[in-house]
């Protein structure tokens, strides 16, 4: 091998080794993004949550285990069952948790407001007192307003998610980040492969780096669902309430199954890559 | 040179499934580098947290209450003898939610189901007893809940001398009230939990068949009178 060939080849390794390392970046920007955005999609989304709640009989189940709470709370304090189901009946726990889901995506408080939950409590027990003419002395003010705080403790109980509250903050204060960082991720994967592109003189060898780009991407997006399906994690979260464990599993199967979709999208362009690396290199060595 | 020639000719099928591979796991192991030490302690939550089996809180129970009979361990105040002993081996511990025996105060009206725990479903189908505590003939503490406005209404009725009844799978016992008192729900010295000797403690909201909740709890405390005593070395 003549020295110009050996420098040659020399310039050609390095150049192939800076087009692969190029490829991995593109997988590693595509799955970023991938995370971007099913974070969006999920987490950012109020209406995911209420779907997820809708889809599961949350609503129902909840109004189920709040009478059952309330019930046991009238056993000890002389409310009848019959009052507890004609209560929990007018609540309508999908507008009650709408404006709590809501209050979280427009940043207002996270905590659940009890002042017309209350009112109307107090309102219905005393429309109770009168329609079962309870004497005025065994149904003091004080102990009547001391059952509606530990009600409306329950209630809270009941319409709050626990950890959200939490999450709530985090979601308001990172909205704008997310939003920039999928829109700088973007420009970087379309910049890679623009490289990846214009600057290969072969058309097949375009193809091929963009095509390793894509596979590792569609392999790094899947492992994630992959391995949480595979261990059923979430199907072994510890709650005791169904309203909340139904809810649990329903949204973090949705939450794995974008990460599916997007290794889908990404494995798709790995495909027509493939074939227009293939069809190229075939027209290449024909000619 | 035509060896060289056809190398390049053929597709290298195998850079398409290791570089994506060594991509995956190079990408992988970096979000973990920078992951897991801010988040150690949370995955470490997490095992415990995803540790269930998918089974939820739900208003059945276990029944292992399996009556002696009445007469076994009956109390005779003109004949006083030693208690049993029955070996702590030969019993089925009730574990939280099961219903393990009944209590019975025949002067207050009395006669409910007794479980192990003061959750909603126990205290829903009778008294509970509370799972800090310990089951009766133990030698210590047996702490007692119940509502008000149902399965401890009776204990209005409560005075010193009434006898209390704990009927369990392993043997009967026997109480004598010695005290009612009505102290706030927060008043730690209204039980003890730790004492040596046997006792009951008994209590429900109050007052009793009033519309509301007040922070007052009813006590009724008893002595132990007779009954078998677990071994707890055997």
């Amino acid at each position: 091998m003549s020295h110009r060939s050996h420098k040659r080849s020399k310039k050609s390794r390095f150049k192939s080794l800076v087009y692969i390392f190029l490829s991995f970046v593109l997988s590693f920007v595509l799955f970023l993004l991938s995370v971007c955005l099913v974070l969006r999609l999920t987490v950012f989304s109020g209406d995911f949550m209420k779907s997820a709640m809708s889809g599961t009989g949350y609503y129902e189940f909840v109004s189920e285990e709040f009478s059952d709470g309330m019930k046991n709370l009238g056993h000890a304090s002389g409310l009848s069952d019959e009052f507890v189901d004609d209560f929990v009946k007018k609540l309508d726990f999908i507008e009650i948790e709408g404006e709590y889901i809501d209050a979280f995506y427009t940043g207002e408080s996270t905590l659940v407001n009890t002042t017309h939950f209350k009112q109307t409590m107090l309102g219905a027990l005393n429309d109770y007192i009168e329609e079962n003419n309870i004497d005025r002395e065994k149904a003091s003010e004080a102990n009547l307003s001391y059952l509606v705080d530990k009600v409306a403790e329950l209630y809270v109980a009941h319409v709050s998610i626990p950890f959200f509250s939490v999450l709530g903050n985090y979601i308001s204060k990172l909205d704008t980040p997310l939003r920039v960082t999928e829109i700088v991720l973007a420009i970087l994967a379309l910049g890679i492969a623009a490289i990846l592109y214009f600057t290969n003189e072969y058309k097949h060898r375009r193809y091929r780096y963009l095509c390793y780009g894509l596979i590792g991407a569609t392999l790094t997006t899947a492992v994630i669902p992959a391995v949480v399906g595979i261990m059923g994690f979430v199907s072994k979260a510890n709650i005791s309430s169904r309203s909340l464990y139904n809810l649990f599993v329903s949204y973090f199967n949705s939450f794995f199954n974008y990460f599916w979709i997007f290794a889908g999208i990404w494995a798709l362009l790995s495909v027509l890559s493939f074939v227009m690396f293939y069809t190229r290199f075939k027209k290449a060595v024909n000619n | 040179m035509h060896k060289h020639h056809s190398s390049h000719r053929t597709i290298n099928g195998k850079n398409f499934v290791i570089l994506p591979i060594i991509f995956c796991v190079l990408i992988l192991g970096i979000c973990t580098a920078v992951v897991y030490p801010s988040t150690y302690g949370l995955i470490a939550v997490s095992n415990l947290f995803f540790s269930g089996t998918g089974e939820t809180k739900s208003s059945k129970y276990e029944n292992i209450f399996v009556p002696v009979a009445e007469e076994e361990d009956v109390y005779d105040p003109d004949k006083p003898q030693t208690p049993r002993t029955v070996p702590i081996s030969s019993i089925q511990y009730p574990v939280y939610g099961d219903l393990f025996g009944e209590l019975i105060i025949e002067d207050c009206q009395i006669q409910d189901n007794m479980f192990f725990g003061d959750g909603d479903v126990q205290l829903n189908n009778g008294v509970g007893v509370y799972s800090g505590s310990f089951i009766p003939g133990y030698g210590r503490t047996i702490l007692v809940a119940g509502h008000n406005n149902t399965y401890f209404n009776g204990l209005k009725y409560a005075k010193a001398g009434q006898k209390v009844k704990l009927r369990t799978s392993y043997g009967n016992y026997t109480y004598e009230i010695t005290d009612v008192q009505v102290k706030l729900s927060t008043d730690k010295t209204a039980y003890d939990l730790l004492a040596e000797k046997e006792n009951l403690i008994m209590y429900t909201c109050y007052p009793f068949d009033e519309l509301g909740l007040t922070p007052y709890r009813c006590f009724v405390y008893a002595k132990f009178v007779s009954g078998p005593v677990i071994d707890k070395n055997s």
